[in-house]
Order: structure tokens, then C-alpha cells, then sequence
């Protein structure tokens, strides 16, 4: 087999989690393409890889819907990294991280982090309006609808403050995120004083406008990083996987925060 | 309409048969009850003027004379004068009362209907649908009540989603064709216009007329109106219905519904919903379809206006056969253990599809299986990075079992060549994402993607018969020797029928040719129609099926012989217009792992979990 048709194997996994809805596509359209668009109701799981520095990240954007419930412990077999979605708007999609969605993440690696993310805030905080970054138009919603199916309005709004610029009532706190993420820990039987704090695990974001996004992803790969090292040594004394080398890949984001 | 205006070919057509004997038994508790909850759940039907407030229907053939299908013996005897009738199949105790009318299991006696006191139960069914208003008002109601309708005819790109269509306009009335899913304890779980919840009432009444019907061991199958066919499916623990004014007959619109129920199968898989329905009668099926009623709306605008539904073949796209047979070949060589099937389509269209030898040594790929995979790439997963990995049941080769999909665009950011492998593994989906990476290598190579981008339908012109305007042409076993998928071949619709009207009113001729030919009580071979804009010829044989439309001038001398050319085209062309001798290759090591029938070896529902969710 020819040296180029070599999957890029990924170091390290990252898998959004989340019920439907709440902006799991979005947000990774957001990192990944730079802009907001409509979303298709995931089926099943889309992989994408991701080049961070010499490292190659492979992201599961999963279905939240029930229908495709059973799959999920699949997605996360090896994870090393979790993100936990919900909607700030919502607090049925914060109980149902805990109820539906925790116990998939048995299969994950033992070292996993979690990252809770609370979506939308666009909808609850005027503060959300302006991203952080300087390359995102705030309302640059592509109309690249698939044709088949039939025209739609620009998805039904989510709410009608998303139309009418009246903040929405937020339903769930980042203090009730902060004690999610310490039941999960219990969960996960962690100890709390050596996992990473709430603070550093909870984010609040917002795909539309771009809000935490950029921060969110870049903080999770940079805590993944430990892991990818950690693999890539397990990895050396197995000869049945073939690493490819990193290609001096010239990532503008790679920054210095990959060691 | 102007069915005066046809004339048969050599065989005649299904006659309008005298009104019905009159065969009256006392009054019959189903009807009173019926009516009963007519007034009961919508006390202002009172009378209403169905016909009247339905707009005009282009459709150029009456209903009148329609056949219900598959009940031969009552068929033909049926109809005419009579307006609405609700008729039953099966069993001992045959009620016959007013409209309603019920076959009895012994066949021979008549199960006539009558024609006095028509309006209330079986229009009432038409009527309330129609009218569907008090509990739900101000339910549904969020959408604007939009005049933009769809005249009859097309969906025209209608900006608002059709969920949140407000269920008492006028205008969800005149929809075409309304299709409603429901449970059998009346849960709603879909309709095709306006929300679920919005209607939870009218499926209400609906289930107590089906469960009524059954309690008295009859099955309930079609009512008919002036304006209105609703035909009714049950399958399993869910019933389907169809309210329509397209004009279709009834056994298409039962194939319609079918192809519903299939592509709920190729999501949840029948086994899951079976013993879902087992565990919780009430269940409410729409939290596990929940973002799927795109699927179900996409496919149901496919059936308007794909015929590939219709005639129940798959459409591939004309190809070079040396360029189709590098493609195969590609898809050949990249294979990984448990991979089944993999097929490469463009713009929605066939380009190949290669397949295991032991999977499929007994069988072949179903055609209806492959228009649900279609959708549901089509609907699910268009224009998407990344690659999507999913389970997918394909209900007709096993109703119970997943494959695997994977399935990944291969000229990104256009996204018009789609990959799709299908693996009886779970956790097949790196070696099968390699798969991929062989397959785009060689395609690259090979130069396949500029190759396929060029790739167009043809136009009729080619085939160089002044008059002919269109043709739809089905061989059965291309070629003899393969029993392989069902395929057709037709062109682009041109001139005339570039408009949606005018291609939609093509489809309903030949939906119309096709309900003739296919009729069960009176089955033609050769139909030749003359309508007011066209004249069509259709034309069934032991080797295939053809539908032809002609300019209406054109003489039956001239149609005749315009055929023997098309057909020799058609003979000349096959290689490019076919999949002709699909390849294999043999993936699985232990031929056992067939999943097809039985036992098999693959996760069944419960490892998707829903059980854990009752
Ligand atoms: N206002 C606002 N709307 C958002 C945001 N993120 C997503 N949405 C909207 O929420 C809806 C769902 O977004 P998706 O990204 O498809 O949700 P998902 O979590 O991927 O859903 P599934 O694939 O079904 O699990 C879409 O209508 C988005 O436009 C956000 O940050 N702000
Ligand atoms: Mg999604």
C-alpha cells in the first residue's frame, strides 16, 4: 500500500456529547469552518480529524437523538476527551447529560477529562454577542441547505429571541454546571483536588456569534496533550499500528502551546 | 378531466359499472358509531361541501372509474354512482350498512354497497380530516396560515417548516397528499403537514374508526370521497394513513405508505419497534424519531416526484461502460472483512455498486431498499464534512438487523459524489474509513472524479423519434443471466415538462397508465391514451415495462413504430444505460456471517438501547 493512502492515524479522541439541539454540529462547524450554518439533525456520528501542530485529533460530533443512543459507548470507547453539551436555555438538556448521556462515557480512557458546555448563551448573555475572535462575522448564517429535502426557514428559531433580540431566561447557571461536574467526578470515582477544577471545565459558548468556542477546543487539546504523549509511547512497543510521522504541518493554531 | 377523451389501444379499459345492487341489512352499529364520534369529537362538521373548497385538480383522468385494488371480487362491481363508501375486508360477520361495506372471508357473496344516506360515516372520515378544527385551535397555530399553497400539485418552496403549519388553515386542507403515522394505541408519531401535537385529535378519531373496525375482526382498508382517497395501512404496531386527492389508486398509495413504514424500519429496525410496542403499548414513538421527520418529509417528496418509486426499479445514472467498469473495479479492490456493500452515487443517482458474494448469493438488493438509502443520505447527511458512520436497516433485505453505513463525500466542498460502504461490523468504522482512503486514491489516479463530474443524464432527442416526448423503460433481469437490482432508464424531462406543474402532471399520466396496467381486477398489456396535451402508450410484456408520452398529434401507426425504434435504441444503448454485469467480492471469511434471514450474528435492536429508555 502506497505511503499516501495511509489514514492520518489519530493520536488522541475527542467526542461531543450532548442531546439534540443543543448545538453540538454548530459548535464544531464554528472551530472548524469558521462560520455558523444550518445544521442537519445528526445520524449517527460524523469523524473528523484535526490538525493540531503535529498532532492529529480526531473529533465525533454524535447524534444526540435517542434513536442512536445505543451507539454512543461506541463513539467513546478511548476517548480522551469528552465535551458535554447543553443548552443554556434548557435545563431538560442539562439533566439529560446526567440521566442518558454520563453512563456512555464508561468506555472512555480511564485519564478522560470533561468538559461541560453550556450553548446558546448568545440567547441569555448580551456579553456573548461579540466573539472573541477577530476572523468571525457574527451573523454569517450560509443558506447551504441540502436540496432534496424540503426548503425550510432558516431552522425554526430555537426561540423567538434569536429573531426579536430579547434575551431569553437562562435556565441553567454556571453554578449548576459546576455541580454537575462534581457529581461527575463521583461518578468517574476522581478525586476532585487532583482533577482539573470546575472553573477550568465548565464553559459557556456560543456557536452562533462565536463566543468561548475557540477557547473551548484550544483548551481541550492542549489538556488532551498528556494523553497523546502517554498513547504514542504505548503505541512505540506495538508494532501493528503505524504512526505517521508529523508532516511539519505550518497550523496557525498550533501556537505554542503544543510542547 | 378528460376521460371521455381516451380510447383504448386493443385492450379495453376498467368499465364504470352499473350502481351497485342494493343490499341493505338494518342499521349497524358501526356506522351509528362512527357518526357518533364524528359528532362527538368535531360537532361542526355538519354538512360541508367537501368538493368545494378543494382547488381544482390538474390530474386528467377520473377517479370515478378507479379500481380498488387487490379486493377483485367486490371491485368491479363497486364505484360509479356512489359517492363514498368505506370498505372492509375479511371475516365472518359481514356488515353491510349504508356506505360502509365489508367483504366477507368466503369470497363469493357480494359485499355490496348502497347508495342511499351516503354522507355521513365514510365522508365524514374525508370531512373531518378536512376539517380537523375545535381541540386543536390554537395548538398548531404558530405558523402563519399561508394562501401560498401548493395548487394541487407541487411543494413549491415554501419558507416556513411544514411543522408548523397551522392544522385549521384552508390551505393544509388542499395539501395534496397528507400521510399520518400513528401507534395503534392512537399516539401520534408523524404527518407530512402541521405538527403532531396539532393533530393529535384527528389521530385520535382515526385509531377508534381503525380499532372499531378491527373489534369486529374486519380490517379497515380505504374510504373514498368525491375528492378524497384514504387509505389505510397497519403494520405491526403502527398505522399508517393516506388522505389524498392526487387521484392515485389505492394500491399505490398503499405502496406509497409502505415505502413510509420501510424507511421507519431502516431507522429503528421492525424487531425494536415490535418489542418496543410490546413493553409499553403507549409508548410515544416520537422521542426515538424524534429529528428524523425530515427523512419521512423528503422521502414523501420523492414519491411525488421520482418514478422511481412508482415503478418500484432503481434509476442509475448513463455511463461509459469502460468508465463504469473502472469504477466497479475500484470499489472491488477496497474491501476490509464484513464490508457487504459499497456504492458510489452522483447527484443522487447510481453510479455502481459492488457487493459480497455470499451476502447476496441469494438474493439481490431490493430497489425499495436503495431509495431508502438514498433519502436517507439525501436528507441526512448532504453537503456534510466529516464522515458519517451510522447504522441503517435495510428492511427489505433483513427487517431486523443494522448494517453499518459509512458514508463520505469524495469531492468536498461540492459534495455531488458520495461513498457509501456498508459493514456488518459495529466497530468496523477505521478499517472501513480506510477503505475509502484506497478508494479516493485510485480515483485520483484515475482521474474518475473529473470523469464522473461530466457525466450528465440524456435528452430523448437522441434517440431520434420526432414525436416522442418521454419514455420510462423497465426490463425485467438486465441482462437475463444476473438476477440483479431492478433498474430503468428515462430521460431528462424537456419541453413541455420543464415546469414542476407540468413534470407533475406528466407523472400523474403515468401514474395513471401504470394503476390501469397494473390493476388487479382488470390488468391491461398495452394501453394507448390519447389526453388533451399528449398522447401516451403503455406497454407491458414478459421482457419489460415501457410508458411512452407522445406529442398528441401523433397517429397509433406512428406511435408503433416510434417504439420499435426506441426500443432498438434502448438495445443499442444498454451498456451505458444500465448496470449491466454488477462485480462482487468476498469479504466475509466465514459464509455464515450472512445477514440475511434468521440468526445472525450482528447486534439486534436491544444493543442500540432502547429498551433501556420504557
Ligand atoms: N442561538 C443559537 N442557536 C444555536 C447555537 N448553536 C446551535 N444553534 C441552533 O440550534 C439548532 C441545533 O443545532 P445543531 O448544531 O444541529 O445541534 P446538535 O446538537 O448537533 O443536534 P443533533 O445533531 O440532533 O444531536 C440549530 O437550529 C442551530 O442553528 C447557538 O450558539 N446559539
Ligand atoms: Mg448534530
Amino acid at each position: 500500500m502506497p505511503e499516501l493512502s495511509k489514514m492520518k492515524k489519530p493520536d488522541v479522541k475527542v467526542v461531543l456529547l450532548g442531546d439534540m439541539n443543543v448545538g453540538k454540529t454548530s459548535l464544531l462547524h464554528r472551530y472548524t469552518e469558521r462560520k455558523f450554518k444550518d445544521t442537519i439533525s445528526t445520524v449517527g456520528g460524523a469523524f473528523f480529524l484535526k490538525q493540531w501542530g503535529p498532532y492529529n485529533i480526531s473529533i465525533w460530533d454524535t447524534a444526540g437523538r435517542e434513536q442512536f443512543h445505543g451507539l454512543g459507548s461506541m463513539y467513546c470507547r478511548g476517548a480522551a476527551a469528552i465535551i458535554l453539551t447543553y443548552d443554556v436555555t434548557n435545563w431538560q438538556s442539562l439533566s439529560e447529560l446526567e440521566e442518558r448521556f454520563l453512563s456512555l462515557t464508561d468506555t472512555a480512557n480511564h485519564d478522560c477529562i470533561y468538559a461541560l458546555v453550556g450553548n446558546k448563551v448568545d440567547l441569555t448573555d448580551p456579553k456573548a454577542h461579540q466573539s472573541q475572535d477577530s476572523d468571525v462575522a457574527s451573523e454569517d448564517r450560509t443558506d447551504s441547505e441540502d436540496m432534496r429535502t424540503e426548503p425550510q426557514l432558516p431552522t425554526p428559531p430555537t426561540s423567538p429571541a434569536s429573531l426579536s433580540g430579547v434575551m431569553l431566561q437562562k435556565q441553567v447557571t454556571p453554578e449548576d454546571a459546576a455541580a454537575l461536574y462534581g457529581r461527575i467526578l463521583r461518578y468517574k470515582g476522581l478525586d476532585e483536588t487532583s482533577s482539573q477544577p470546575a472553573e477550568k471545565m465548565c464553559f459557556e459558548t456560543s456557536a452562533k456569534t462565536g463566543y468561548n468556542v475557540d477557547s473551548l477546543f484550544e483548551a481541550l487539546f492542549d489538556l488532551v496533550l498528556p494523553s497523546i504523549l502517554r498513547q504514542r509511547n504505548e503505541n512505540q512497543e506495538s508494532p501493528t499500528v503505524d504512526l505517521e510521522e508529523c508532516r511539519g504541518s505550518s497550523n496557525k493554531r498550533a501556537k505554542s502551546s503544543c510542547c | 378531466m378528460e376521460r371521455d377523451n381516451h380510447q383504448e389501444g386493443e385492450a379495453q379499459g376498467v368499465k364504470i359499472s352499473d350502481p351497485p345492487s342494493v343490499n341493505n341489512p338494518p342499521g349497524d352499529n358501526l356506522a351509528t358509531s362512527l357518526s357518533l364520534l364524528g359528532n362527538h369529537m368535531f360537532p361542526d362538521v355538519a354538512e360541508r361541501n367537501d368538493g368545494a373548497s378543494i382547488s381544482k385538480e390538474e390530474t386528467p383522468v377520473s377517479l370515478c372509474s378507479d379500481v380498488t385494488a387487490e379486493q377483485q371480487s367486490l371491485d368491479a362491481e363497486l364505484h360509479s354512482n356512489q359517492v363514498t363508501k368505506l370498505e372492509t375486508e375479511e371475516t365472518e360477520n359481514s356488515e353491510c350498512f349504508n356506505d360502509v361495506c365489508t367483504q366477507q372471508s368466503d369470497g363469493g357473496s357480494e359485499g355490496a354497497a348502497t347508495d342511499n344516506d351516503q354522507s355521513d360515516s365514510g365522508e365524514f372520515v374525508v370531512t373531518m380530516l378536512a376539517k380537523a378544527k375545535l381541540e386543536e385551535q390554537g395548538i398548531g397555530v404558530k405558523g402563519r396560515s399561508s394562501p401560498l399553497l401548493e395548487a394541487g400539485t407541487q411543494e413549491s418552496p415554501a419558507f416556513m417548516s411544514h411543522r408548523d403549519e397551522d392544522v385549521t388553515a384552508e390551505s393544509w386542507r388542499q395539501h395534496r397528499k397528507h400521510v399520518f403515522v400513528l401507534s395503534e394505541a392512537g399516539k401520534p408519531i408523524y404527518s407530512r403537514y402541521g405538527s403532531e401535537e396539532a393533530l393529535s385529535s384527528t389521530m385520535g378519531v382515526m385509531m377508534a374508526l381503525v380499532s372499531f373496525v378491527q373489534s369486529g375482526d374486519n380490517i379497515i382498508r380505504s374510504v373514498y370521497s368525491e375528492e378524497h382517497t384514504v387509505v389505510f395501512l397497519q403494520k405491526g404496531p403502527l398505522v399508517l394513513v393516506c388522505v389524498s386527492s392526487s387521484r392515485q389508486s389505492e394500491r399505490q398509495l398503499r405502496g406509497e405508505l409502505l415505502y413510509v413504514y420501510y424507511q421507519i424500519i431502516s431507522m429503528l429496525t421492525q424487531a425494536s419497534i415490535s418489542r418496543i410496542f410490546e413493553h409499553k403499548k403507549n409508548y410515544d414513538l416520537r422521542r426515538l424519531l424524534a429529528g428524523s421527520e425530515k427523512i419521512l418529509d423528503g422521502l414523501l417528496n420523492l414519491v411525488d416526484s421520482d418514478p422511481s418509486f412508482l415503478l418500484a426499479a432503481v434509476h442509475c445514472l448513463p455511463l461509459a461502460s469502460s468508465l463504469r467498469d473502472s469504477l466497479s473495479q475500484i470499489l472491488q479492490k477496497a474491501i476490509t472483512p464484513n464490508l457487504v456493500f459499497s456504492i458510489l452515487i452522483a447527484n443522487n443517482q447510481l453510479l455502481t455498486i459492488v457487493q459480497e458474494k455470499t451476502v447476496i448469493e441469494d438474493t439481490r438488493l431490493e430497489p425499495a431498499d436503495v431509495h431508502l438509502l438514498l433519502n436517507l443520505i439525501g436528507a441526512s447527511s448532504a453537503f456534510q464534512a466529516g464522515e458519517i458512520w451510522t447504522p441503517i436497516c435495510l428492511p427489505l433485505f433483513n427487517p431486523d438487523c443494522y448494517f453499518y453505513a459509512y458514508i463520505s463525500y469524495l469531492d468536498p466542498p461540492e459534495c455531488t459524489v458520495c461513498l457509501l460502504l456498508l459493514s456488518t461490523d459495529k466497530e468496523a468504522f477505521y478499517a472501513v474509513a480506510e477503505c475509502k482512503r484506497k478508494i479516493e486514491e485510485a480515483m485520483v489516479a484515475q482521474n474518475s472524479l473529473s470523469l464522473i463530474a461530466k457525466v450528465q443524464s440524456y435528452s430523448v432527442s437522441q434517440v431520434g423519434v420526432s414525436d416522442l416526448r418521454h419514455f420510462m423503460y423497465k426490463p425485467f433481469d438486465v441482462p437475463d443471466n444476473y438476477r440483479q437490482l431492478t433498474q430503468f432508464t428515462s430521460p431528462e424531462m424537456e419541453a413541455p415538462y420543464s415546469s414542476e406543474e407540468e413534470k407533475m402532471r406528466l407523472l400523474d399520466l403515468y401514474r395513471y397508465m401504470h394503476s390501469r396496467i397494473h390493476s388487479t381486477s382488470r390488468p391491461l398489456k398495452l394501453i394507448y391514451h390519447v389526453a388533451e396535451r399528449e398522447t401516451l402508450l403503455a406497454w407491458v410484456t414478459s421482457k419489460f415495462e415501457l410508458y411512452t408520452c407522445f406529442s398528441p398529434l401523433v397517429t397509433k401507426a406512428c406511435a408503433i413504430t416510434a417504439i420499435t425504434k426506441l426500443l432498438r435504441w434502448i438495445k443499442k444503448e444498454e451498456d451505458r444505460l444500465f448496470i449491466r454485469y454488477p462485480p462482487k467480492y468476498s469479504t466475509t471469511p466465514n459464509p455464515s456471517k450472512s445477514s440475511r434471514g434468521g440468526k445472525s450474528d450482528q447486534q439486534d435492536a436491544t444493543d442500540n438501547g432502547f429498551l433501556s429508555l420504557l
